[in-house]
């Protein structure tokens, strides 16, 4: 099915393989570098999620994408939807703030005049659920700020589901790299 | 004249043009070869859609590139091709190792790392199109060769082509342009330098099927190449 395309491939040389390569491979490293500025400028690890459960509905549905930044000198209020993460556990979830406590720390003997944002404790909750989110604590009372990827600026619904679908089927993530793979070698701009 | 110049596909050059050299000096003997005529051998046959111009473009750039990089004419220099592919790849590798590190390290901490990272990567991409775009331009090919006569001949060529879009009254066409430049020690002393600028339209080459027709083309190729290498007596 290829040969036609494997004999002029090998006709053309070795250096057009490599320049074939280097576009398909500089789509992907152009697509992660992207990614990772959106997240060097809105200050957060994974500034875009899918969200999984239904524990946010009405508001949020399982497949709908979305868009976090952190601010990292603003306080965080009742009723933002954040995005954190409790370590020891790999999979983030998206629930609203239901209280918010702020910590007025004691430096070097002295009191601080105001409380720092990166001090404040947060409690969660999803819309969807009956009760607060201090069982998913792991043991701790309150959220504390270094938790928290970011709060939630935007969604996009239902695109979320090819993500969901790769991760669950990872031979089509296989399949959908090979083919891109192939074409990439086999086109020519 | 004991040129032996052989006519492409066996026409003969005009009289008239042998007429000038009878009252001018000797000429420096060389023993460059003009443009040889085409030599059928069994070639793959190509066939490309004929409705896309980048496949047009493409094929026709491979048969010069095949063409002019035989053993007997010119051997072709990767410079463009190499520098692309060096700042690439380098852009490539930089943009998976940052990848690497923020995966490693804790966030706070791979943060001036991404940084340097796609600072690094934005300015290598920055320069690989520039260069593409500023420096490559429309070359597709840039062939040297070194003869010996009484002294070391240096002979090189690059060639640009460009399509030319269509119009009303005209097909699409291709453009080629070439500049020759003819020298010896070591390229300090010019010999020759000459320039030529052709199109024709796609039409002439390829038939309805998309079919390449070889001999055609390298007729034309090679008479605008063998023009341009004749030295000019002063």
């Amino acid at each position: 099915m290829f040969s036609e395309e494997l004999k002029t491939l090998r006709k053309l040389g070795f250096r057009h393989l490599l320049l074939q390569t280097l576009n398909f491979a500089s789509v992907l490293a152009s697509g992660l570098m992207i990614y990772k500025g959106l997240g060097l400028i809105t200050n957060t690890e994974s500034p875009i999620v899918v969200v999984l459960s239904g524990s946010m509905e009405p508001a949020f549905h399982r497949g709908d994408i979305l868009f976090l930044v952190n601010p990292p000198n603003a306080r965080y209020e009742i009723g933002d939807i954040t995005v954190y993460k409790i370590p020891g556990q790999d999979i983030p979830i998206v629930h609203r703030i239901l209280e918010t406590h702020d910590v007025v720390k004691v430096v070097n003997g002295v009191r601080e005049a105001k409380p720092r944002p990166e001090n404040q404790l947060i409690l969660t909750k999803g819309d969807n659920n009956y009760l607060d989110d201090v069982e998913l604590y792991q043991g701790l009372d309150w959220l504390e700020r270094k938790h928290i990827v970011g709060k939630v600026r935007g969604f996009l619904p239902y695109v979320g589901y090819v993500t969901i679908a790769m991760n669950d089927f990872p031979q089509l993530k296989c399949a959908l790299l090979g083919g891109l793979g192939l074409l990439a070698l086999v086109q020519r701009e | 004249m004991a040129r032996g110049r052989k006519g492409v596909n066996g026409t003969s050059p005009a009289p008239a043009a042998d007429s000038p050299s009878d009252s001018t000096p000797t000429p420096p003997p060389r023993s460059i070869l003009p443009i040889p005529p085409t030599t059928p051998k069994s070639r793959d046959v190509v066939k490309v859609n004929n409705a896309n111009l980048i496949e047009l473009k493409n094929a026709l750039d491979d048969a010069i590139k095949r063409y002019l990089s035989r053993p007997d004419l010119f051997k072709q220099i990767h410079l463009h091709t190499d520098v692309r592919l060096a700042l690439g790849w380098t852009g490539v590798l930089i943009a998976g190792v940052t990848a690497l590190y923020s995966y490693r390290l804790e966030y706070e901490k791979s943060k001036p790392v991404i940084w340097i990272g796609l600072i690094v990567y934005i300015v290598l991409s920055l320069s690989q199109a520039l260069y593409a775009y500023f420096i490559e331009g429309d070359t597709i090919f840039v062939g040297k060769r070194k003869t010996f006569d009484k002294r070391i001949l240096t002979e090189r060529i690059t060639l640009n082509t460009r399509t030319k879009p269509s119009t009303p009254e005209n097909p699409p066409a291709y453009s080629l342009s070439l500049m020759y430049r003819r020298s010896t020690n070591g390229g300090k002393s010019l010999l020759n330098r000459g320039a030529a600028s052709e199109s024709r339209p796609y039409t002439a080459f390829f038939d309805e099927q998309g079919v390449l027709d070889h001999d055609r083309f390298e007729t034309w190729v090679g008479e605008i190449v063998g023009r341009v290498m004749e030295p000019e007596w002063e």
